[in-house]
C-alpha cells in the first residue's frame, strides 16, 4: 500500500482548514514569546558580558579584548572578547554548536555550551569610560 | 468540549508493537536526516524525528506511544553520541513533556477542533520550555531565561512547519486511511516495513 496518495485520487480527505484549537494554541505560545523576549530584551543597553559557569559568574567589559578560560563540567571553554563581541572560541563537547555560533554584542544575546555548563550574554549598565565604578 | 472527541484509535491487534516498531524506525531515519541537515541557527531543529510521535498520538495505545517516545530518545542519543551524557536527559524531558502534552490535548479535543498543526505547535513549545527548565534548574541557574525566548520562537517556528507537513501527509496518506478506516491493516502496514 502506498505511502501517499496522489492528489485528486478517490477517497481524499479534502484540504486544510484552521481549527479553533489551533489558533488558540499559537496565539497562546505567540504571546508567550513576545512577553518572554520583552522581559529579557526590553532593558536598557548593556555593554557588559556576564559568564556563568558551575554557579559562578564573571563579568567584563567587552570595551576591551581578551581571551578566558573558563572552566566547565567537562573541560575548560575559551571565550574570546574582540571589537565590542564576545564568542565562544573553543569548547570541548562534542559537537562544537557553540562554537559555530554567531558572536553576541547586544543586550539579551547569548551563547552556550551545554555539555560543559558555560553560558555567556550580554547584560547590565551600558559603560562608558574605562572605569568599572568611582567613588568620590 | 465534549462534543469535540469524535473519533476513536484504531483497535491494534498486537496492541500497536509491530506499528510503534516501525514508527520508531522511521524515527530513527528522520534524525539522522535532520543530523546530516546543516543547522541555520545553533540549537535550531526542525524536529523531523517528532513526526512519527505526532502520528502515534491517534494511533497508539497509551503503553506502546510512550514507548515509542523513549526509544526514539534512546535511537536519537544513540545516533547523535549523547547517550550517556547528560545531554541526553534534556532530550528524555523534551520529548516526555511534548508526548504527555500532546496526548492530553487529544484527550480533550478530537481531530475536528485540533489538527496537527496545533498539536505540533504545543508539543514543540513545551518541549522546549521543558528543556529551558532543565537547564535553569542543573546547569546556568537564573541564565536559563535568556534561553527562553529563542527556544519559544524556534519552537512556535518549527512547530508550525512539521505540523502543516504532518496534516498535509496525513489528508493525503492511503497507508494511514488503510490504518485508521481498517484495524487489521495495521499490522499488515507495518510488517510490510519489516
Amino acid at each position: 500500500m502506498p505511502l501517499i496518495r496522489r492528489a485528486g485520487a478517490r477517497g481524499g480527505r479534502g484540504g486544510f482548514k484552521v481549527r479553533w484549537l489551533d489558533a488558540l494554541i499559537v496565539a497562546l505560545s505567540a504571546a508567550l514569546f513576545v512577553c518572554l523576549a520583552v522581559s529579557v530584551y526590553g532593558g536598557p543597553p548593556s555593554s557588559v558580558l556576564v559568564i556563568t559557569s558551575g554557579g559562578d559568574e564573571w563579568i567584563y567589559q567587552l570595551n576591551q579584548d581578551r581571551v578566558i578560560e573558563v572552566p566547565g563540567l567537562i573541560g575548560v571553554s575559551i571565550v574570546g572578547i574582540h571589537d565590542g563581541e564576545a564568542h565562544i572560541d573553543d569548547s570541548p563537547c562534542a559537537n562544537r554548536t557553540c562554537v559555530a555560533s554567531q558572536p553576541i554584542r547586544r543586550p539579551g544575546e547569548w551563547a552556550a555550551c551545554l555539555p560543559n555548563g558555560v553560558f555567556i550574554r550580554i547584560e547590565g549598565e551600558e559603560i562608558q569610560d574605562e572605569f568599572d565604578a568611582f567613588v568620590r | 468540549m465534549s462534543s469535540t472527541r469524535s473519533y476513536a484509535r484504531p483497535a491494534l491487534p498486537d496492541g500497536g508493537r509491530r506499528l510503534a516498531a516501525f514508527l520508531a524506525a522511521l524515527a530513527f531515519f528522520l534524525s539522522t536526516v535532520e543530523y546530516m541537515l546543516p543547522r541555520p541557527v545553533p540549537f535550531m531543529r526542525l524536529g523531523l524525528a517528532n513526526l512519527p510521535l505526532l502520528l502515534a498520538v491517534d494511533l497508539l495505545p497509551f503503553g506502546s506511544y510512550i514507548a515509542l517516545a523513549l526509544v526514539k530518545v534512546v535511537g536519537m542519543s544513540v545516533l547523535t553520541g549523547s547517550l550517556f551524557s547528560y545531554v541526553a536527559l534534556f532530550s528524555l524531558a523534551g520529548t516526555l513533556a511534548s508526548a504527555l502534552v500532546m496526548r492530553g490535548l487529544r484527550a480533550l479535543a478530537g481531530p475536528r477542533s485540533l489538527s496537527y498543526v496545533g498539536l505540533c505547535v504545543a508539543g514543540a513549545v513545551s518541549s522546549n520550555l521543558a528543556q529551558v527548565a532543565l537547564a535553569r534548574v542543573f546547569v546556568f541557574g537564573d541564565s536559563a531565561r535568556f534561553m527562553a525566548p529563542a527556544f519559544v520562537g524556534l519552537g512556535l517556528a518549527s512547530g508550525l512547519a512539521l505540523g502543516a507537513f504532518t496534516q498535509a501527509f496525513a489528508s493525503k496518506s492511503a497507508w494511514l486511511a488503510g490504518i485508521l478506516s481498517s484495524p487489521s491493516a495495521a499490522g499488515a502496514s507495518a510488517g510490510g516495513a519489516e
